[in-house]
Formats: C-alpha cells, structure tokens, sequence
C-alpha cells in the first residue's frame, strides 16, 4: 500500500504542544499523578454553551482537529477516523455514580450519551459538516495505530480525500484509583520529567490529544508521510518484530535516522526498550518522549507529531535524547511501543 | 473499484433466542422471540424491564469454556468467546496453517457490567478488583484472540450501534488490500444498568415488546449477544463450503445530531448507496432488507426515510430486534448472520409485532415469515453520532 501524506497537525498533552511551531523551548513539570492536560482557549472553536456540556475528550478532540484543520489551511474534510483506549472516562463514571446515588427517579442522559467511544470523532463529524466515513478504534494502546491502518487503506482506497487522524485520552481521578489498586500506577513519587535513574514501579498517567489532517497526495507544506504501520497483541522476540517489519518495508536499521521510543519509568516494563536501546538500535539516534508528556493508550499520537517536527527543524530536541547519536539529517523516523508488554506497535515516518 | 466479493465460510452466535447457530435459526423459522421481563434483580434497575436476555449465567460460561474461575472474564468477552468459538469451528479453520488471520471486534459496553457493580467496592474489597483490568473495551477482543489463538492482526470497534458492521467493514478491507487472508469479525455486547438506564434516560425504553416501524411504537427493547462471522479471501476460501458472500459495504455520518438521526436519513443513505456502489447493484436487485429497525420514534423515522430515498420500491423489509432486542455494538453481527441465514433458508424474516402503518409513509415490514427467492440481502447498522453503516450478503 502506498504511503499517506501529513499535512498539518495539532496536539494537546501535558506540555505546552498546541501553541504553533512548540519544539520544546519551555516544559512543564509535574510532581503528581493522574495530571490533566494544559488547555487552550477552547473557546476559539467552541461555543461557550456547546464547551460546558462537552467533556474533556470531546473538547480536545474537537480543538485539536479544527487547529489542525486550520493549520492546513481549512481543506475539505472527507473523513474521520480517530483512536481512543478508554473513551470518554469520565462522562462514564458520572452515569454509574448518578445510577448509584439514584431511587429510581430519572437520569440526566448527557453523560450516558457522552459515554460512548465514537462522541468525539462524531462531534468533530458534526462540527465539520461532515457526512463521510467515520469511524473510532478503542483497542488499549493500539488504538491510534489501528486508527492509522485505516486511514493509509482508506486513502488507498479514496485517493483523492482529505482526512483527519486523531487519537485521544482522557484520564480520570476515579479510574486512577482503580488502576492504582491493581498496580499500574506510580504512586510513590511521580514526577515529569521522569527520573529514570530513580528504578521506579508503575506509570505517570496522563492525558492528550494529536489530529492530523492527512492525504495519499504530497503537498507543498506536508510535514512528512506515515510510510507503515503495525501492531501486535503479543511479542516473544522485540527484535525479530521490529527487524521484520524494516525487512517488509525494504529499510535496514542504520537507514532510520532516530528512533522514538516509549520508555515511561515502569521499571518493570521497560527492560524491553533498554534491551533494544543497546542492541539493534545502539548505532543510531535513540530519544524518548514519555519522560514529558507520561502516559496514555494514544500517547503514541504526540510521537508522530514529534517526529514530524524533527522532520522540520532537523534535530532532536536535548530534553528527549536518549544517546548522544546524532544525524546530519533526519528522513526517516521509526517509532515502537508497547505497554506492559503488550500491543506491540511500529511507525515508519519519512520525510 | 475493487468489487471483488468476500467469502463467508463460518458463523458463530449466542443471542436471546438461542445458544448457538442451530438454535437462532430455528427460532427465527418458527418466529419464536427471546424478549421477556429481566430476571436478574439488579439494584441498579428501578423498573421490570423487559430485554433480550440469555438465560445463562456467566458461572456457566465459565465452565463450557474451560476457563479459570479466578481470571477476570465480563459477560461480553463471555458471549464473545463462546460465538467466535462456534465461527471458527464452523469454518473449519486451522489456525497455524500460516495464513494471516485477523479478530476484529466490536462492543460498547466492554467491561461495564463488572465496573458499575463493583464500582464502589473496588478499592475497599481485594475480592472482585480482578476485574479493573477488564474495564474497557479493548480488553475483550484480547482475551478472545489470546485463547482462540489469533495473533496476526487484533483491534477493537466502537461507534456504537453500528460497531458490529464497521468490524466486518474493516476485516473485507483488510482482506481486499492483502494484509489479511481471513478474519473473524463482529461483536459483544453484554445487557447492563448502564445501557438499560441510559436508554430509559433518553426516554426511548419501550414497557412493551418492542414494535418496529410501527406508528404507535414506543422505544426499544435491550438485548444481549454476540456473533461472529468468518471472512475469507478467495484464495484462503478455496475448496471451501462458502455460505454467502460479502459484496458491498459503506459507512458514513449523519452529522446532524449527538444522539437523534436525520428527518431525511441522509447517512443511512449514503451508507447504503456506497454499499450498492461496491457491491455493483442496483436498488432493484436487493430482494431483502434486514433494516437496523430499533423502534425509536426518531431511527424508524429516520431509517424509513432514507429507505423510500434509495428504493423506488421498498423490497420485501423487516426488524428482527422483535426477536432478539437491540443488542447495541452486537447488532450488526447478529444481524449478519440473520442475514445469511435468510440466504440460506431462502426466507424474509417476521417483523414481530406490528398493527399500524406510520403516518409519513406507506411501508409495511414483512410482518409474517416468507418464502421467497432471495439472492441479494442488504443490512443497516445506525448508531449514536450519527455512525450510519450497511452490509450487503449475497448467495
């Protein structure tokens, strides 16, 4: 399948990533967990009526997208195509709360309607006028991949559309105590930056949002094309995944440029990326992001917007290098991740 | 465009009127329906509601399929595993012949039934904190792909009512672009307080069995189910009984509303006219609609509409929700498969329960089973935010 186009992006995570042209000149630090993502002016897109009602999710979801919208100079948009791992959490645990607290009288029905996973690409949908194929992922933390295997077959197939890609995840006080109480989170002493010499247990959860308006056709401005994308559920051997995939791609490991990486501090967990950091990727330029922006199921969608910066202004930013590798210029960016050692995925972006 | 069809060479389904395929097509010939009061006393219910149950508890479940009593399993990955099991067997796959196999599945109550019981007890009690992991959505198709095997390509859909059409959509895609050889595709969706409330909330939960396209209708009956299909290439199909084929698909957006659809069923429209486009039929050459028909005022209005649009004579339609419920992100799983058991039977299923034509138009569902040729079957999904998708079987 051939490669498809990015055109323009937007994001919105912990870090001050909505402001245009944002390449970490300032970082935001964080000594908490469960930590909520900086908003923008909502209100440049969103009716004040409209943003009451709207949870987090759909709110950045529906900024995120007309930003990126707008960063592409307002095309046409033909289609929606988002990933989210846990939706719209919080309208969810409104409505078990108010079933709850209730006797049997009536429910308020926004946050049942809100609840369902589709509401922010439907809402992005309904604020563009958009009556084209639609549609919404929420596999874990491969939800924005798989969002982006449909859009590289649906621009294949649509040659001619413009569409927008988006991921997003909110987080919840609610669902970070129960998460807690299995042991996913770091509640001893999180922070962001993470510390990685620290060895800790458990995650840095956060939140965000990152849209791509995207096309099969190169433009002008494009920021750059995602090439190839794959995920799987479970790995025995990263890098018999990893080398499989640059092999069915027809690119060897000294041809990437950088590699991103999805260390998040689990000290349990990310043996897998230092294994790899010192064996197939020692040669080349390693960096990492989650040391910032924590962790989400679509985290891996302000990855991609990093990794067409550096497209951009050809180097890594200090704050996310991993080594001290450096290239003269940077064509081609590979990206892996998994979570707790599950959902294994690879993205290849060329310049 | 690539107008190839898709062979279907397994089903598998558990719904309210039975436990297995054989089961569902007997109740469907003899028009017996599944839709009684509840019985499980859930204090989180205020109302007798009546639902497409299953009459099975999850213990059970537990024990036909062998599973761990102390592993967290929701109702829906339940009712999944137990039809996905029943699709790959009927297709009589061989999971490690090498060939590229995907599970695509949908649902929108994901582990819901597990998280609003335990909600309050999580953190106090060890006992049921099995379940926090099991909460959201994706983790069904999970544990469904790690214990059939299927380790290729696994996903999870979820535009709500439409989300069982959008997981066959994508696995004929997939196949279509070579990235797959086959896959099991379709839905899970256990009943809830969650759903059951937010439906009554929305003033949309019909007291009575529910009476699609009827004028007096009053809402929907909720149901619970999963089903399965097996897609296959035609090179992973060859020599291979093949049940039906699937030869169209389109999906779009209403964009006209959070919840309600359009007065002129514009996405349901345009769903249907990309599904006939790829398929390469003409309206004419339909000979059964499984309409999405939930009983809403609003859907059947809506859905109504956008059928006399795309027809210039509605062919023979009906709802089959009067025998199972909606079952929500299952729907156009078990819907599906209702599909092709209307191909093989060669028989238009009963719209249970209708009196009165609507007002607005002149169209009556087939409200009595019927023997007719039937070569070409088309299948609407809607759902909330206005995610509009259709299927088209053919023999």
């Amino acid at each position: 399948m051939k490669k498809i186009h990015i055109h323009s992006s937007c994001s919105i995570s912990i870090q001050p990533g909505f402001q245009e042209d944002y390449f970490f000149e300032e970082i935001a630090e964080y000594a908490e967990n469960g930590i909520h993502a900086i908003d923008p002016d909502y209100k440049e897109f969103i009716a004040a009526l409209q943003l009451r009602r709207m949870g987090k999710s759909m709110r950045m979801a529906v900024y995120a997208s007309q930003k990126a919208i707008q960063n592409a100079g307002n095309p046409k948009i033909d289609a929606v195509i988002t990933g989210t791992g846990e939706g719209c959490l919080r309208d969810s645990e409104k409505f078990v709360e108010a079933m709850w607290d209730n006797d049997g009288g009536m429910l308020n029905p926004t946050p049942f309607i809100q609840s369902t996973h589709n509401m922010a690409a439907a809402t992005v949908a309904l604020a563009l006028g958009c009556k084209g194929y639609n549609m919404t992922y929420t596999n874990n933390s491969n939800s924005f991949e798989s969002a982006v295997l449909d859009a590289i077959l649906y621009l294949n197939e649509n040659p001619e559309e413009m569409i927008l890609i988006g991921g997003l995840d909110e987080i919840s006080e609610k669902t970070l105590e129960f998460w807690n109480s299995v042991g996913y989170v770091n509640s001893n002493n999180p922070k962001i930056p993470i510390d990685f010499k620290s060895k800790s247990i458990g995650e840095v959860n956060s939140e965000g949002a990152g849209f791509f308006v995207a096309s099969a056709e190169k433009k002008e401005n494009s920021l750059g094309s995602i090439s190839a994308v794959k995920t799987q559920l479970e790995v025995e051997d990263p890098e018999e995944f990893i080398l499989e995939f640059l092999e069915e791609n027809g690119i060897s490991v000294s041809e990437i440029d950088v590699v991103i990486l999805g260390n998040n501090g689990d000290s349990r967990y990310d043996g897998i990326y230092n294994d790899l950091s010192e064996t197939v990727f020692r040669e080349i330029p390693q960096m990492i992001y989650k040391n910032l922006f924590g962790e989400f199921d679509t985290v891996i969608s302000i990855a991609v917007e990093i990794g067409l910066k550096i497209f951009k202004f050809q180097r890594i930013p200090f704050a996310l290098k991993l080594n001290n590798s450096i290239k003269e210029n940077y064509q081609k960016i590979l990206i892996y991740n998994q979570r707790r050692n599950k959902n294994h995925s690879l993205i290849l972006l060329e310049k | 465009m690539n107008r190839k069809p898709i062979a279907i060479t397994g089903m598998g389904i558990i719904s309210a009127i039975g436990n297995n395929l054989a089961e569902n097509e007997a109740s469907l010939l003899e028009s017996r329906h599944g839709i009684r009061k509840y019985s499980v006393k859930d204090p989180l219910i205020h109302q007798e509601k009546l639902v497409g149950e299953i009459l099975k508890p999850n213990e059970e479940f537990y024990s036909e399929l062998n599973l761990n009593p102390n592993e967290a399993f929701t109702r829906s990955a339940l009712l999944g595993l137990t039809a996905a099991k029943e699709a790959v067997q009927s297709a009589n796959l061989d999971l490690n012949d090498g060939r590229k196999t995907g599970f695509i599945s949908a649902t929108t109550v994901g582990g819901m039934d597990a998280t609003e019981k335990y909600y309050f007890d999580f953190l106090k009690s060890e006992a049921n904190r099995k379940f926090v992991p099991t909460q959201n959505c994706g983790i069904h198709a999970e544990q469904i792909a790690q214990i059939l095997g299927i380790k290729d390509y696994v996903t999870t859909i979820s535009t709500a009512c439409s989300s069982a059409a959008n997981a066959i959509m994508l696995g004929a895609r997939m196949i279509k672009a070579g990235i797959l050889d086959r896959a099991i595709v379709g839905g899970a969706d256990s009943l809830s307080a969650f759903t059951i409330n937010g439906f009554s909330s929305l003033m949309i939960y019909s007291d009575e069995h529910c009476h699609p396209f009827d004028d007096n209708r009053k809402g929907l009956n909720l149901g619970e189910a999963a089903a399965y299909i097996v897609l296959e290439s035609g090179k992973s199909s060859a020599n291979k009984e093949v049940l039906g084929y699937l030869a169209g698909y389109g999906n779009a957006n209403d964009a006209f509303h959070q919840t309600a659809s359009s007065d002129d069923g514009e996405g349901a429209f345009l769903a249907m006219k990309t599904a006939l486009e790829i398929a390469g039929l003409k309206p004419e050459e339909i000979d059964y609609v499984n309409a999405h028909g939930t009983a809403t005022p609003n859907n059947d209005f809506s859905e109504g509409k956008s059928l006399s649009r795309i027809f210039k004579s509605v062919p023979d339609f009906s709802s089959t929700k009067t025998f199972t419920g909606h079952t929500l992100a299952a729907a156009g799983a078990v819907e599906a498969v209702f599909s092709l058991l209307a191909l093989k039977n060669q028989k238009v299923f009963a719209n249970l329960n209708w009196k009165t034509p609507m007002k607005e138009f002149d169209l009556k569902p087939q409200t009595e089973i019927k023997s007719k040729e039937i070569r070409t079957v088309l299948s609407n999904s809607l759902g909330f935010g206005g995610n509009c998708s259709c299927l088209i079987f053919v023999k």
